[in-house]
């Protein structure tokens, strides 16, 4: 179940800041990275984050409460005492309401997830793999503008966003449903990351499903001791986490310093 | 007999003398391909271009580090375009290939990667030597950041560069999954 504290999709804040304010291109793609399919699997799969998140919030608040009321009360060191080892078990029994919820809508997401991520294999694979040469593909993802340097709103950084599972999503499908005004070099990019991303988040699924099972054993046997293990804060600090967000994930690149102005001479022997 | 002997010694001796004569002869006025010595650039070049005609030719490669050396001493746009038209002369003048001379010129001072260079698809040429294609695609962001950064100022098309990097980097590793994965 430690696992489910990993299960944090690395996400592209900074691209997505950078798309929402890029001016959108005239050159249509002749690249198809995402077809309907991929949208509509986003689009899902962002529903499907939703509904977990819905489910999960209550239980994830009730469970703050409990912990704070656990530690007020001065319950840490005092387990044998009647009203912490009760105190202790509302906390199991919520707890394994948690697993309960993640359970249930796993199965859902891992579903939605996979369409996503084999739709994006088979054009990646199709696209980028069989139809481009490697010089083709340095010449898509540099997009006609070596030496304008206005590639700098191309999404490339991978990592954690910080925001809410569906809201990553919903950023997601934004980002495709209006990829037709994009540039081909940034539909490239954006494809293989959120492919990647795709790839990791269902491995993780796949994981943390299988630690259910043994999680919830485990608290089922902790429920007769009226016991709180660090295990068990672990895993509730993690899915906090992955649902809605983490602040200190929250980094930002410094973008680079002010060229020369003076680029404009192009050699003869330039490719 | 010993004078009939002599006598027909005599031809290949004096043979011997001839060529090792020649050979003296060459070896005092070999060019020494010493380096330029000046700080300016276009000076610089002019020192190189008449060493490379003089017989210096092999040394192509220590001439173009050194000429980098120098015009790092004074990193102005404007260097581009003196290492292009020397580039430029250099293939002119059949020391050099196009195909050498273009890469020469884009290692350094061009955005794009050289080594990222095939004839065929991805999936069946680039994947199976990712790791090579980026570590000479790294090789070449350190000649970039000479050329671009510290010869020519071009920050910009520097860190172009560098995110282009990145990008390969990232569309590679996903584009390598989902080829395997199809396989």
């Amino acid at each position: 179940m430690i696992t489910a504290a990993r299960l944090r999709i690395p996400v592209l804040l900074i691209a997505i800041a950078m798309f929402a304010t890029t001016v959108s291109e005239a050159n249509t793609p002749t690249i198809r990275l995402f077809p309907t399919t991929v949208v509509e699997d986003l689009r899902q799969t962002g529903n499907v984050a939703r509904d977990m998140e819905t489910g999960l919030q209550e239980v994830i608040g009730k469970l703050d409460q409990q912990q704070q009321l656990y530690e007020e009360s001065k319950c840490d060191g005092a387990e044998e005492d009647a009203g912490c080892q009760r105190l202790a078990r509302q906390i199991g029994a919520s707890y394994l309401d948690m697993l309960t919820i993640m359970e249930e809508r796993l199965p859902d997401m891992e579903h939605t997830v996979n369409n996503t991520r084999q739709s994006l294999e088979k054009g990646l694979r199709i696209e980028l793999g069989k139809k481009m040469t490697p010089w083709l593909l340095q010449e898509t993802l540099i997009g006609g503008n070596a030496n304008n340097a206005t590639a700098k709103a191309s999404p490339t950084l991978r990592g954690r966003s910080g925001m809410r599972l569906s809201e990553r999503f919903k950023q997601y499908y934004q980002l495709v449903a209006t990829s037709g005004a994009k540039g081909d070099q940034s539909l490239a990019v954006l494809a293989s990351d959120i492919y990647l991303d795709m790839e990791e988040t269902s491995l993780l699924i796949q994981r943390t499903r299988q630690e259910i099972a043994r999680a919830t054993l485990m608290e089922q046997l902790n429920q007769s001791f009226g016991i709180i293990t660090p295990e068990m804060i672990e895993v509730v600090g993690g899915v906090k986490t992955i649902l809605f967000g983490d602040e200190e994930s929250q980094a930002l690149v410094a973008g680079p310093p002010p060229g020369s102005v003076e680029q404009a001479y192009r050699s003869p022997l330039e490719q | 007999m010993n004078l009939k002997t002599n006598r027909k010694a005599l031809p290949g001796i004096l043979g011997l003398a001839t060529a090792l004569f020649i050979l003296a002869s060459c070896a005092s006025t070999a060019p020494t391909c010493a380096g330029p010595q000046s700080k300016n650039l276009n000076a610089a070049i002019a020192t190189a271009q008449s060493s490379l005609m003089e017989g210096c030719h092999a040394h192509f490669d220590r001439y173009y580090d050194d000429l980098l050396a120098i015009a790092e001493g004074d990193p102005k746009p404007e260097n581009k375009r003196a290492f292009s038209e020397f580039l430029v002369w250099a293939s002119d003048k059949g020391l050099l290939s196009n195909r050498q001379a273009e890469d020469y010129y884009n290692r350094f001072f061009n955005v794009k990667f050289m080594s990222l260079k095939g004839d065929y698809n991805n999936c069946s040429h680039t994947c199976p030597n990712r790791q090579k294609v980026l570590l000479n695609m790294e090789r070449e962001l350190e000649e970039k950041e000479r050329g671009l950064l510290k010869v020519s100022l071009d920050n910009e098309g520097y860190y172009r560069a560098d995110q282009l990097f990145q990008e390969v980097e990232l569309v590679l590793e996903a584009t390598c999954t989902a080829c395997a994965a199809g396989r």
